[in-house]
C-alpha cells in the first residue's frame, strides 16, 4: 500500500471531477449526444451478421434454402432444443471453457511478466529475445502447424486437451501487446517505488498491473476469443471425440454436401454467448481502471 | 521476492552498482523465461524447422531429401509467386491504414460518457466474434452481382452494376472492404484500452489551460496512443501479409487468380501440390520480409512514443 | 506456477531429437490394433445409419470393435496428414476421391490390391466402374468404394411450363439444352447455373462436357494434355455461347447458392448429383434427366473411398470394410441415407424396390452409373495441379475474359509442363 501512496505523491496535483473514472472529461448533460448519429448506423453495420445468424437460427431448413434470403415466417425454437439435444453441446462447451480459461490465465501471468521485463528492464539480450518472440508470428500457420504438432508429440501431449492449452499458455501476441502498453505507464510511479526499495515483482504486481487493468482485460478477451474460436489447430491436434471443443463439434452439423444451417446457427449462437459475456464483463474495466490506479 | 519495504530502503544506496545491474539481468531473464520457454518450444522451434524444411524435397509427412537452395531458385523464377507478392503488398497497403484510421475516431467516441455506450461497444465487438466462414457467406450475399443488396442499391441510385468478388479487377478491393469490417472491432478495442491509460488529470489540465478539445487530443492523447498505434501497425501488417482464411471462404484465390495472395499460393503449394519444401521456402521469404517491415515499424514507433509524463 | 525449467529443457531436447527422428523415418503407425478407429464425415441421417451398422458389426465381432468417429469433411485430408505426423493415424478413414493421389505415396497408406485379389467374396467387379476407378491409382487398389455419385440434369417443372418449354428428354442435344436455357432466362432468372469458382467443382462439369463431345482430358498414359482438341473447343464454345452470348447461365462464385436459387425459382436447370435432391424444397416440383449430349451423354462421377492407414489394423479393418460395402449391407445404408448403390448387384436385391420408391429421383443417376459414367478423372499426383489450371481456363471463358481457343491452348501448354515434371 505504501507504494501506491508514494506513487500518488509523485503524481503531482490531484484532480477530482466527473472524469475521474477514466472516461474523457465531459460535462454530463441531459441532451442526447450528437455522436449517436454516427454510432447508431455504425453499430447496425457491425451487428448485421449477428442478426442474420440469429434469424437463420430460428428459421426452418426450407427457409434457409432460398436465395436471395428472406425473413422467417415464424420462430423455430426447435433448432435450439435440437442443437442441445442431438449433440453433446454442453460437453464441447465444457472442453472449450477448460482450454480458454487456462489459456487466459496463463497469458495474463506469463505475458505480464515478460511484457513488463521487455518494456522496463534492461537486461542482456532483451532486444534480440523480443524480436525472436515476435518472429514466431511471422511464418504462416499453414507451414508451422505440422512442426508444432511434432513439438506437441515430443511433449507427450498428443490427443489431449493439453495439446490445446500448453502451446497457447503464453503467446507472442500477449507479450507484444503488454510490452507496448507497459511503456505508457509513467516512469515516475515506478521510480518512486524503486527508491523505496521495492522488488521488481512487487512493483509489477502492486504498481504496474493495477494501472494496466484495461489492457489486461483486453488481453483476456482477445485470448479467450482466439482460443474459443480456434478451429484449425484443434482439428489437427485432437482426435478423441471426448476432447472436441465446441468449434470442432459444430462441424458435425456440416455434411459433405448439406449443412443443417438452422441447427448450425443455433449452435453457433449458443457457443458465442460466453464470448459476449466475457466481453461485457471486460469492457467495464475500460471505465474503472484509472480510478483504482491511484491517480486521483 | 517478498522484500519488505523497510530493509530494502535501508539497503538503498549502499548496494554496489554492479550487483544491481546483475540483479536486473537476472530479473529480466527470470521474468521472461516462462513465456520465452513456452513460445520457444511451440513457436520458435517450428519456425526453425520450417527454415530447415525449405532446403528439402518433401511431401510434408515423410522424410525429405536435401535439395539445397533449389526451392528458392524455383521461387524466384515462379511468375505466380511475384504476382502473389504484388497482390499481398497492395492489400496490406490498403488494409492497414484504412483499419487504423477508421478505428481511432470510433474508439474516441466509444470512450465518451453517453447513453448506451456499452451497447455500442458490444456492437463493434460483433464482427470479431463472427466466424470467418459466416463472414464469407454474408459478404458473398451482400456483394452478389445479380441478387445482392449492394448492387440493388447501386441500381436504385442509377449507378452501374459491379462484379465485386466475381470481377478480377475488383475482387481484391472487395476483400479489403470485408476484412476492414472484420478487423475494425479489434483495432477499436486496442485503442479503447489505450485511451484508458490517458490520465484524466492531464486532459483536465489541458482543458484548464484553455486547450480546445481537438488540440488537447492532438497534443495529449495522441502521443500517449503511440505505443498502441505501433502495436496495431505491426500486428495488422503481420496479419495482412499472411491473409488466407478470408480468401479461402470467399474467392478461393480467384477469379483468375486475382486474389491469390502469398499465403494462398503457399497453401496451394503445400496442400494441393504437396511440395512442402517450396511452401516452406515461400514461408521463409515471407518471414524475412515481415521481419524487415516489423523492425522498421518498431523503430519508427519507438521514436514516436518517446513521450514522458512531466 | 512456474515449473522447474529443467523439465522444460528435457522436453525441448527430446522435442528436437524426436523431430529429427521423424525426419529419418521412424514414427510409428498407430497404437493398439484391437480397436478399429473409423474416421468419417457423416452427419444427420448418415451418422445415425453408420452408427447403427457399426453397432451391429460390434455385436457380432467382439474382438474387432469398430469405433466410428466424426473427423471432418472438407478438412479431412489435412487432419489425416496431421495424424501421420502426430503418430496416431486412424485405422480407416473416409476420403474424398480427389484426395487419393495426395495419399498414395505415403508410408501410412495401405495398398489393398492383394487383399482384394485374394478375396473372391469381395466380388470387386460388381462395384460400378466409376467406383472402382476412384479407388485405384497406377494399377493399385488403395481403397474400398464408399460413395459413387454423378451428375444429372435437375429441372424446375413450373419454370419450364411457364416458359412453354418441353421437359428435357434423354435424347436432348446441346442445342436443345442451349435454346431451352435461353428461353428460360428472364429478369433475374437464369436457365442454367454453373459453379465458376475455378476449383474442381468447375472442372468436373467441364469434364462431362468434354467427354460428351468425344474428347478426353489427357492422352494415352496420362503423359500429355489432350483437351485442346475439337471436342475441347466445342465444350468451351458451348460455355462461352451460353454464359457470354446468351447470358443464360448464373455463375455461382462457389458459395453454392445455385441450389437456393433453384429453390427460389431463379434458376431453371442445374447439373448436380443425388445429394442435392434431398435439399430441394417441398413446394418445388422437379424432374431429373440425363445430361444433354453431343456424341454421348457422358456424366462424371466424384467417387469417395474408405482407406486404411494403419498397417497393424489392416487385417482387422479389412473384414469390416468388406462387410460394410457388401451389396446387402450397403443397400440398407443407402435406404436410410439416399446414397446411390455402390454395386450393380444391389439393383437385384428385393429391398431395391422399396429403395427406389423412397428415392425416385435417384433412378436417372443409377442408370447413368450403368451406362453413362464410363470414364474417370485420372488418379495421378499431378491431377490437383491440372485441375487448377483447367479451372482457371474455364473460369476465364465463362467470365468472357478469354476466347475458348486461346484459353484451351494456354491451359494445355501449362498442363504439358506439369506432366513433364517441371
Amino acid at each position: 500500500m505504501s507504494i501506491t501512496m508514494t506513487g500518488r505523491a509523485a503524481k503531482g496535483p490531484a484532480t477530482r471531477g466527473p472524469a475521474a473514472d477514466g472516461t474523457a472529461p465531459r460535462r454530463r448533460s441531459r441532451r442526447p449526444s450528437p455522436l449517436h448519429l454516427v454510432l447508431l448506423p455504425l453499430s447496425l453495420v457491425m451487428v448485421a451478421p449477428l442478426l442474420w445468424m440469429v434469424l437463420l437460427s430460428v428459421s426452418t431448413k426450407e427457409e434457409t434454402r432460398r436465395f436471395p434470403p428472406g425473413l422467417p415466417h415464424g420462430i423455430e425454437w426447435r433448432n435450439y432444443t435440437g442443437a442441445l439435444a442431438d449433440a453433446p453441446l454442453a460437453h464441447w462447451l465444457g472442453n472449450s471453457a477448460i482450454v480458454s480459461v487456462s489459456c487466459v490465465a496463463g497469458n495474463l501471468v506469463f505475458c505480464s511478466l515478460a511484457g513488463y521485463a521487455f518494456a522496463r528492464i534492461r537486461f542482456l539480450g532483451s532486444r534480440a529475445l523480443f524480436v525472436a518472440v515476435l518472429a514466431t508470428l511471422m511464418v504462416p500457420f499453414q507451414i508451422v502447424m505440422l512442426p508444432t504438432l511434432i513439438m506437441v508429440r515430443a511433449a507427450g501431449l498428443t490427443d489431449t486437451l493439453g495439446a490445446l492449452i500448453v502451446p497457447n499458455l503464453a503467446t507472442a501476441f500477449g507479450v507484444f501487446l503488454l510490452r507496448q502498453f507497459f511503456t505508457t505507464v509513467p516512469r515516475e510511479l515506478e521510480e518512486a517505488a524503486r527508491i523505496d526499495g521495492a522488488s521488481r515483482l512487487r512493483i509489477l504486481v502492486q504498481v504496474m498491473l493495477p494501472l494496466m487493468r484495461p489492457t489486461l482485460a483486453t488481453l483476456a478477451v482477445l485470448t479467450f476469443l482466439q482460443t474459443w474460436n480456434d478451429f484449425l489447430w484443434p482439428l489437427i491436434a485432437v482426435q478423441n471425440p471426448d476432447h472436441m471443443t465446441v468449434q470442432l463439434g459444430l462441424q458435425t452439423f456440416q455434411g459433405a454436401h448439406n449443412t443443417d444451417w438452422p441447427k448450425l446457427m443455433a449452435g453457433t449462437v449458443i457457443s458465442q454467448l460466453p464470448v459476449f459475456a466475457m466481453f461485457f464483463v471486460a469492457q467495464r474495466f475500460f471505465v474503472r481502471s484509472v480510478a483504482t490506479a491511484g491517480l486521483k | 521476492m517478498a522484500a519488505t519495504v523497510l530493509p530494502a530502503r535501508a539497503a538503498k544506496g549502499g548496494r554496489p552498482r554492479r550487483s544491481r545491474r546483475l540483479g536486473e539481468h537476472l530479473a529480466g531473464w527470470g521474468f521472461v523465461s516462462p513465456a520465452v520457454l513456452l513460445i520457444g518450444l511451440f513457436g520458435m522451434l517450428p519456425v526453425l524447422w520450417s527454415f530447415w524444411l525449405s532446403f528439402q524435397e518433401t511431401d510434408l509427412t515423410s522424410p525429405g531429401e536435401f535439395a539445397g537452395g533449389a526451392k528458392y531458385a524455383e521461387l524466384v523464377r515462379d511468375p505466380l509467386m511475384w504476382e502473389a507478392a504484388r497482390r499481398s503488398a497492395v492489400y496490406t497497403v490498403l488494409f492497414v491504414p484504412l483499419t487504423m484510421v477508421l478505428a481511432l475516431p470510433i474508439a474516441v467516441m466509444l470512450n465518451q460518457r453517453i447513453r448506451g455506450v456499452t451497447l455500442y461497444r458490444m456492437a463493434v465487438f460483433v464482427p470479431l466474434v463472427t466466424s470467418t466462414v459466416a463472414t464469407g457467406i454474408i459478404f458473398n450475399w451482400l456483394l452478389n452481382p445479380q441478387f445482392g443488396p449492394v448492387n440493388a442499391a447501386l441500381a436504385k441510385a442509377g449507378l452501374p452494376q459491379q462484379g465485386f468478388f466475381q470481377s478480377p479487377g475488383q475482387a481484391l478491393f472487395a476483400l479489403v472492404a470485408m476484412t476492414v469490417w472484420g478487423w475494425l472491432g479489434f483495432a477499436v478495442i486496442i485503442y479503447l484500452a489505450a485511451l484508458q491509460a490517458v490520465p484524466a488529470d492531464l486532459m483536465e489540465a489541458a482543458a484548464l489551460d484553455g486547450c480546445g478539445r481537438l488540440r488537447a487530443f492532438r497534443h495529449v492523447e495522441l502521443p500517449l496512443l503511440a505505443p498502441a498505434s505501433g502495436f496495431l501497425l505491426v500486428w495488422l501488417t503481420i496479419n495482412s501479409l499472411q491473409l488466407f482464411d478470408e480468401v479461402y471462404v470467399t474467392t478461393k484465390g480467384g477469379p483468375l487468380r486475382a486474389t491469390t495472395v502469398v499465403v494462398y499460393h503457399l497453401y496451394n503449394k503445400a496442400f494441393v501440390d504437396f511440395d512442402g519444401g517450396y511452401a516452406a521456402a515461400v514461408g521463409c521469404v515471407l518471414f524475412l520480409v515481415i521481419l524487415a517491415v516489423t523492425l522498421v515499424q518498431l523503430a519508427l514507433t519507438r521514436r514516436a512514443s518517446s513521450y514522458e509524463v512531466r | 506456477m512456474r515449473q522447474p525449467s529443467g523439465r522444460r529443457f528435457t522436453a525441448l531436447v527430446t522435442g528436437v531429437a524426436l523431430a529429427a527422428g521423424l525426419a529419418s523415418g521412424c514414427g510409428s503407425g498407430s497404437g493398439a490394433a484391437k480397436k478399429i478407429t473409423f474416421w468419417h464425415g457423416y452427419t444427420d441421417a448418415q451418422a445415425t445409419a453408420i452408427g447403427r451398422l457399426a453397432g451391429e458389426w460390434n455385436a457380432a465381432h467382439p474382438k474387432q470393435q469398430v469405433q466410428p468417429v466424426f473427423s471432418n469433411n472438407d478438412n479431412t485430408l489435412q487432419k489425416t496428414l496431421a495424424s501421420f505426423v502426430s503418430g496416431k493415424a486412424p485405422s480407416i478413414a473416409y476420403q474424398y476421391g480427389s484426395s487419393l493421389s495426395a495419399l498414395t505415396g505415403r508410408r501410412q497408406t495401405q495398398d489393398l490390391t492383394s487383399l482384394v485379389n485374394g478375396s473372391p467374396d469381395v466380388n470387386w467387379n460388381d462395384f460400378f466402374p466409376a467406383a472402382r476407378q476412384g479407388a485405384t491409382a497406377s494399377g493399385k487398389i488403395y481403397g474400398v468404394p464408399a460413395l459413387v455419385d454423378n451428375l444429372g440434369l435437375v429441372y424446375n417443372k413450373k419454370l419450364f411450363d411457364a416458359a412453354g418449354v418441353g421437359y428435357p428428354k434423354p435424347t436432348w442435344t446441346w442445342d436443345d439444352f442451349r435454346s431451352a436455357a435461353k428461353k428460360l432466362t428472364g429478369d433475374k432468372r437464369y436457365g442454367w447455373a454453373y459453379v465458376s469458382d475455378g476449383t474442381e467443382d468447375t472442372v468436373w462439369r467441364f469434364l462431362a462436357l468434354l467427354w460428351q463431345a468425344g474428347g478426353d482430358l489427357l492422352g494415352a498414359g496420362d503423359k500429355e494434355a489432350a483437351f485442346d482438341s475439337p471436342a475441347g473447343q466445342q465444350a468451351m464454345q458451348l460455355l462461352a455461347d451460353m454464359a457470354v452470348t446468351d447470358k443464360s447461365v448464373y455463375l455461382d462464385a462457389g458459395d453454392q447458392q445455385y441450389l437456393n436459387l433453384f429453390n427460389s425459382g431463379r434458376v431453371a436447370m442445374m447439373w448436380t448429383g443425388p445429394w442435392d435432391l434431398g435439399q430441394i424444397n417441398k413446394g418445388v416440383s422437379y424432374g431429373v434427366q440425363y445430361l444433354p449430349g453431343k456424341v454421348t451423354h457422358a456424366s462424371v462421377s466424384g467417387p469417395d473411398i474408405y482407406m486404411i492407414f494403419d498397417r497393424k489394423a489392416k487385417d482387422a479393418a479389412w473384414p469390416f470394410l468388406k462387410w460394410l460395402t457388401s451389396a446387402e449391407v450397403h443397400l440398407r445404408f443407402a435406404e436410410q441415407t439416399g446414397d446411390l448403390p455402390l454395386r450393380a448387384s444391389e439393383q437385384k436385391l428385393p429391398a431395391y424396390k422399396s429403395y427406389l420408391a423412397k428415392y425416385p429421383g435417384n433412378k436417372v443417376f443409377i442408370d447413368n452409373l450403368n451406362q453413362n459414367v464410363t470414364k474417370a478423372r485420372p488418379n495421378i499426383p499431378e491431377y490437383p495441379r491440372i485441375s487448377q489450371v483447367l479451372g482457371t481456363a474455364v473460369q476465364a471463358v465463362l467470365l468472357g475474359k478469354k476466347k475458348p481457343g486461346p484459353a484451351l491452348a494456354e491451359a494445355a501448354a501449362e498442363v504439358d509442363r506439369i506432366l513433364a515434371g517441371s
